[in-house]
């Protein structure tokens, strides 16, 4: 039994923080346009916009990394677990205001639904959730 | 465990959790210092348009910033709207017309007979690297507009600098 929790311990640790890699590399690469994306959800003012833009992917990868290597587990799936709450209440927040518009999680352009990314996110969640208690009990 | 002990695992836990963040919104802040100057000086913050190989053969739109742009006035300037005219009727810059870039063949012709070519005009859409602004701008000067600028942060930027926005027709 403690094996096969270990196993699907680190399963979910590597499946969350090599999600949270790709997530923060494929939107690396265009800032610019990532910054429209989050412009989208008509949340932040035109110049922060460009900051989340600038730093969100680096907060994504730098954790995201953690996992994987499993060093901070803890912390980097608290992070990853804010960033996610973040996430669903910004994708609700869209829903409740009736606008359809690509969430911008992954890729810039790349077509994902806003209810979509919303069910997603609660399954990350979930893996950050699994992730975060697993590895208090190994003190990692 | 005592409460001691888990108030001290807690603080390290949150210690960490913004070590994290901040170390990687500083690496963020340093790789994209240029993008963020020129977001916050007003410049425009870079267009994948701009930036086409090839494109240095053919003449390429000046940029106006906000600054710039809301000292004209409406007579000095003939503002260009690039988007579809679904979002143009929802809310556009002050006197602008509406001139969505996949109409301009079509409408091109009568734009001419209607507006002189040396006329200025500014050109706008979406921002963030939107791209119709500069492709309508590209095509407006190949017919013969001599003064054709893009204001690169378009209705986003506007918008958040709390300016004036019109609805529906002008």
């Amino acid at each position: 039994m403690n094996k096969f929790r270990s196993i699907f311990y680190h399963l979910c640790r590597l499946l969350l923080g090599g999600i949270f890699l790709y997530a923060g590399v494929v939107k690396v690469m265009d800032p610019v346009g990532f910054a429209g994306e989050i412009a989208n959800y008509q949340i932040l003012p035109y110049r922060l916009n460009f900051l989340v833009a600038a730093t969100l992917p680096f907060v994504e990868m730098l954790a995201g990394s953690l996992l994987m290597l499993n060093y901070k587990v803890r912390p980097a799936s608290l992070v990853i677990g804010g960033l996610n709450l973040v996430f669903i209440v910004a994708l609700s927040s869209l829903l409740m205001r009736g606008l359809d518009i690509d969430c911008g999680c992954f890729r810039p352009g790349a077509h994902s639904s806003a209810t979509t990314a919303l069910w997603r996110d609660v399954g990350f969640m979930v893996l950050a959730v699994v992730t975060f208690v697993g590895s208090g009990r190994r003190g990692t | 465990m005592n409460k001691p002990f888990l108030r001290k695992q807690l603080s390290i836990l949150l210690r960490d959790a913004a070590l994290i963040v901040a170390l990687a919104m500083l690496v963020g802040m340093a790789v994209n210092i240029r993008l963020l100057w020129n977001v916050w000086s007003g410049e425009i913050p870079g267009s994948a348009v701009l930036n086409e190989p090839g494109s240095e053969n053919e003449p390429l739109p000046m940029p106006i910033s906000l600054a710039e742009l809301s000292d004209l006035s409406a007579d000095e300037v003939l503002l260009l709207d690039a988007r579809h005219v679904d979002l143009y009727l929802q809310g556009h810059l002050p006197a602008a017309r509406s001139l969505p870039w996949g109409e301009i063949e079509s409408r091109l012709d009568d734009f001419r007979r209607e507006v002189p070519l040396h006329n200025t005009l500014v050109v706008y859409c979406s921002g963030y690297g939107c791209e119709d602004s500069f492709l309508l701008a590209q095509r407006l000067m190949a017919a013969g507009y001599e003064d054709v600028r893009v204001f690169e942060g378009g209705m986003p930027e506007w918008r958040d600098a709390g300016l004036p926005v019109e609805k529906g027709q002008p």
